[in-house]
């Protein structure tokens, strides 16, 4: 009896920390990513937050109503999803959409709180942020649905998570869509923290070196 | 509504740590100190619960009293922790049907996909008939859900269908449609729709790509609409060959949005642009077979051929067939049973050799008229090799990815196989945007073919099928380098086109070719599961040239070599047909009226009206040396045949298509509905449809729409990107460990209370 008893004990405990451990490893990873990608800016290339991670910081995203940032990782594949939302494609500024995926279960979760209007904000590898506008939010239906990449518009922004936001199921048909569009009023009001941030990049950049003599 | 408020202020507590809002940003000089736990976050974790090991462990009284009391506590944490947790999903459930109405009808309460509700089953019985192969279609619509629904689907049939026919059954009864001008038959249909009664209409959006609509199929029932249709068999090289396609590749639509909002979110499908103004009717959404229902979008074929002399064999390309000779008619089924509707079914058939037929005439009388169809085989010429110029154009669009570009690398390679000293080439690649190898065509040196390999195996697919550039780039600079060498006037100018033809703007296409072609000549190579054959067809019509469709790697060499060899060798051109009693309306009835260059092993095909089976029809032409040829058929021996005036009244249709084209101007509508009614046709203006007499479905009872999504080309990659895996098992996982821990601190806790 106390054998069973101690190995269902072992065994949701083992469930419990390996469940607990996606959200911390999410936010450790974060806050490793916020080196990396202090790195890449000032060096200007893609460098990796651990020797043997295959995914790179490519740009992060700040949602300033929800008081939140986060580094965007290259790529969709679990292994970028783990420590933090994936860009899908996308790249430089605003000449292509810019598709960014996150779990709902860690970064992309207070994406149920963004309404139309609020303001969302991408820093590109050359430190300069490019302001958005949500324009509508959707839930779309993955098995129905495909995002057409060449349709999308330049300028677009669409971050995709899960839904419904609170189901067990990680292996759910529905996605929430959140579409945001290039707003340039939004980007001139940070003009203040643009300049700050590539100063802080520059800043930066000594203690870099001393991160990767480690 | 409350729980769904409460919902969302506890929901977000057992990620809390998670939750990357909730962190602070930490000053920089502290985050350094986070690089050496790089590796370390694992042994953090298991720590904190390390604590349960030591329950089981002999215990004194007092300390089994506070340990007793410690676990009591812990349980109640955990409670009240699941609770928190779980609560937010029981919230979830209850609110789902009210607040997202529109975007969640395949849900069911519990948040849960269901299967799409209408299951597709097809039925072809394909009966061939010396040159005309007629075909029964049976599309079934089966409900599998408690509302009624109309269906919605988007199939091809082969290029130079002609259909002639629509019935509905629906539980035991038949429905036989009839043919209305489009904007009437819609009507009809709509009306038919709204009042709850039972219809089915069928609509052509392209030659080769048609539209069903089925409404009010019952909850649970089962409605099935028969499309009669027939088609010519073609005939090149001694082999016939019939092809049923089963699916579309999706096209390409060119040009600018024509809706208003940026984005349409139609389901998938694309929304009208200024160059493809019926694109929402052409671009069903195509999904992987995975993801239809397991015995949707199958398909049992048939083939009961009657060739009408003796067959050495009969094969299929593409699939595994089982064949059954019964004297001189071979019935074929797929070996597999029902096939997937993912890759087109070609069937070839081939005489003993020595028998090919060279020439063969049918004859019917149809409403007091005569029809004749005659085809003539032209005899081989003499070899006369001129030195050629040769552009290989290769399509490397995002609908090539997959088998598709490989087959097409494949392709040209050995088209580049073909040029010999002497020859100019060029490789022209193209998507969004063209691409040439060289600035203008080469000389066919061991060193310009080594750099041509090495281009054509770094190809890849992606982006758009901008294919107009493409065929500019390739019909020009005939101007300029006739001026640079007596000798290269003389030149044959080719342009070898490969592509899967997936694009909606084919009209516009044709007439820049037929603009543009100068004294070239394109042949079209179809690449795919799925090609547009109407394109690759109508584009060599255009450019004077033959077309070929390759089905699989392993086929690839024989189409193509046959195509080379057309090429390389002379061509018939000026073809001049005859038929007895030479009349004007004999001249105005007889298709094709241009008939176009014949190359090697092409077979001259001709219908007319109103020419009784009599006297001979003679054939000439002209060869490339300057020498003439001439052939004669004796009409007397024409065998019967049926459905010649179906094939007649197609041609005529086509052809005033044709000079409404050429001279840039609006078809004559008004001639072309009429004749198609006359003999019971569909056409681009003309619809079918059918109709049940008596309402079924009660006025309040809902409606709902299911667009039917087609199943992409075997083979090939869906040109838009996929929604991702966007959740972890995380929450689940920890729902199941606070579970358990509950469970087994109950079991101690009832342990120690019950023997104390």
């Amino acid at each position: 009896m106390s054998r069973s008893l101690l190995l269902l004990i072992t065994s949701s405990a083992m469930l419990l920390v390996f469940g607990l451990w996606v959200p911390i490893k999410a936010v450790v990873a974060q806050e490793l990513l916020e080196i990396a990608w202090a790195e890449s800016q000032a060096r200007q290339t893609e460098s990796r937050p651990w020797p043997w991670a295959d995914t790179w910081p490519v740009a992060k995203l700040s949602m300033p109503e929800l008081g939140d940032s986060m580094i965007v990782l290259a790529g969709v594949h679990g292994e970028s999803l783990a420590f933090g939302p994936g860009q899908m494609m996308g790249g430089n500024g605003t000449e292509t959409a810019v598709v960014i995926a996150g779990h709902r279960d860690t970064h992309f979760r207070p994406l149920k709180y963004l309404e139309p209007g609020n303001e969302l904000r991408l820093q590109g590898r050359d430190g300069r942020w490019q302001g958005y506008r949500v324009s509508a939010t959707r839930i779309v239906d993955s098995r129905s649905e495909f995002i057409d990449t060449h349709k999308l518009p330049a300028g677009t922004l669409l971050l995709v998570t899960c839904y419904p936001f609170d189901s067990m199921d990680a292996g759910g048909p529905l996605r929430y869509v959140v579409e945001a569009q290039v707003d340039d009023t939004a980007r001139l009001a940070d003009k203040e923290d643009d300049h700050s941030s590539v100063l802080y990049s520059q800043a930066i950049l000594d203690e870099i070196d001393t991160v990767a003599g480690l | 509504m409350m729980f769904s408020s409460l919902s969302s202020q506890h929901s977000a507590f057992p990620f809390a740590v998670s939750s990357p809002s909730r962190k602070a940003v930490p000053p920089s000089e502290t985050r350094c100190r986070y690089v050496p736990v790089r590796s370390a976050p694992p042994s953090m974790a298991p720590h904190g619960f390390g604590r349960g090991h030591r329950l089981t462990g002999g215990l004194s009284v007092g300390r089994k009293r506070r340990l007793v009391r410690f676990m009591e506590g812990i349980s109640l944490w955990m409670a009240m922790l699941l609770v928190l947790f779980v609560q937010p999903l029981y919230a979830e459930a209850n609110t789902d049907n009210e607040d997202s109405a529109g975007t969640l009808h395949f849900l069911d309460g519990k948040g849960q996909w269901q299967e799409p509700a209408l299951v597709l089953g097809s039925d072809f019985d394909v009966r061939v008939s010396g040159l005309i192969a007629d075909s029964k279609l049976v599309r079934t619509f089966k409900n599998t859900s408690d509302d009624w629904r109309e269906g919605v689907f988007v199939f091809p049939l082969p290029e130079k269908a002609s259909v002639y026919g629509l019935t509905m059954k629906v539980g035991g009864r038949t429905i036989v449609g009839e043919v209305q001008p489009r904007a009437e038959a819609k009507k009809t249909y709509e009306a038919a729709r709204d009042s709850g009664r039972h219809a089915a209409t069928v609509e052509q959006q392209r030659p080769n790509l048609f539209t069903t609509r089925v409404a009010n199929i019952p909850p649970g029932a089962e409605v099935s609409v028969e499309l009669s249709y027939q088609q010519l068999v073609s005939y090149r090289d001694g082999v016939f060959e019939l092809s049923v396609p089963t699916t579309l590749t999706p096209r390409y639509i060119p040009g600018e949005s024509l809706a208003v909002a940026p984005q349409q979110w139609q389901g998938g499908w694309a929304v009208p642009t200024t160059e493809v103004l019926d694109a929402d009717a052409i671009s069903p959404f195509t999904v992987d077979v995975d993801d239809v229902a397991a015995d949707s979008h199958r398909a049992s074929v048939k083939f009961t051929i009657d060739a009408g002399l003796p067959l050495a064999q009969v094969f299929s390309p593409s699939h595994q067939v089982a064949t059954q000779q019964d004297g001189q008619v071979v019935t074929v089924e797929p070996q597999a049973g029902d096939i997937v509707m993912n890759r087109d079914f070609v069937i070839r058939w081939q005489p003993f050799a020595g028998q090919e037929p060279g020439a063969a005439v049918f004859h019917q009388q149809w409403q007091g008229e005569d029809y004749l169809l005659a085809m003539l085989v032209p005899g081989r010429a003499g070899k006369t090799r001129l030195p050629r110029e040769l552009t290989f154009v290769i399509d490397t669009s995002g609908s090539m990815a997959g088998e598709s570009i490989r087959q097409a690398r494949e392709a040209l390679q050995l088209g580049l196989e073909t040029l010999v000293p002497g020859d100019r080439f060029n490789v022209i690649q193209f998507n969004s945007q063209p691409h040439a190898l060289f600035m203008q065509p080469e000389m066919a040196t061991a060193n310009n073919l080594a750099r041509a390999r090495q281009y054509v195996n770094g190809l890849k697919a992606d982006g758009g099928t901008e294919m107009a550039s493409a065929l500019t780039l390739a019909l020009q600079g005939q101007g300029k380098s006739a001026g640079e060498m007596p000798e290269d006037a003389a030149r044959v100018r080719q342009v070898v086109f490969m592509t899967d033809g997936a694009v909606g703007n084919e009209s516009a296409l044709f007439s820049q070719i037929r603009r543009q072609l100068g004294d070239h000549r394109l042949f079209t190579v179809a690449i795919g599961s799925a090609p547009n054959m109407h394109f690759m067809r109508e584009a060599a019509r255009w450019g004077r040239g033959s077309y070929t469709s390759v089905q699989d790697l392993a086929d690839m060499s024989g189409p193509l070599a046959r195509l080379f060899a057309a090429m390389e060798a002379p061509v018939m051109t000026d073809i001049q047909v005859t038929w007895p009693g030479q009349s004007a309306a004999v001249m105005e009835d007889s298709f094709p009226q241009r008939p176009g260059d014949l190359f090697q092993g092409e077979p001259l095909l001709q219908v007319v009206r109103g020419v009784a089976p009599a006297g001979k029809l003679r054939v000439s032409g002209r060869l490339p040396g300057g020498g003439s040829w001439q052939q004669s058929l004796d009409l007397q021996q024409a065998a019967s045949g049926t459905g010649l005036n179906r094939y007649w009244a197609r041609e005529k249709i086509d052809s005033l298509l044709d000079d409404a084209r050429i001279e840039g101007q609006e078809p004559d509508k008004e001639r072309i509905t009429k004749l198609a009614v006359a003999h019971n046709l569909m056409s681009p203006y003309t619809s079918f449809v059918a109709v049940d007499k008596t309402p079924v479905r009660a006025a309040e009872s809902a409606l709902l729409k299911d667009n039917l999504p087609t199943l992409l080309p075997a083979g090939s990659q869906p040109g838009m990107a996929r929604y991702p895996q966007t959740a972890t098992f995380a929450p689940l996982m920890i729902a199941l460990g606070l579970l358990g821990l509950m469970l087994s601190a109950a079991i101690v806790l009832l342990q120690r209370r019950a023997y104390p």
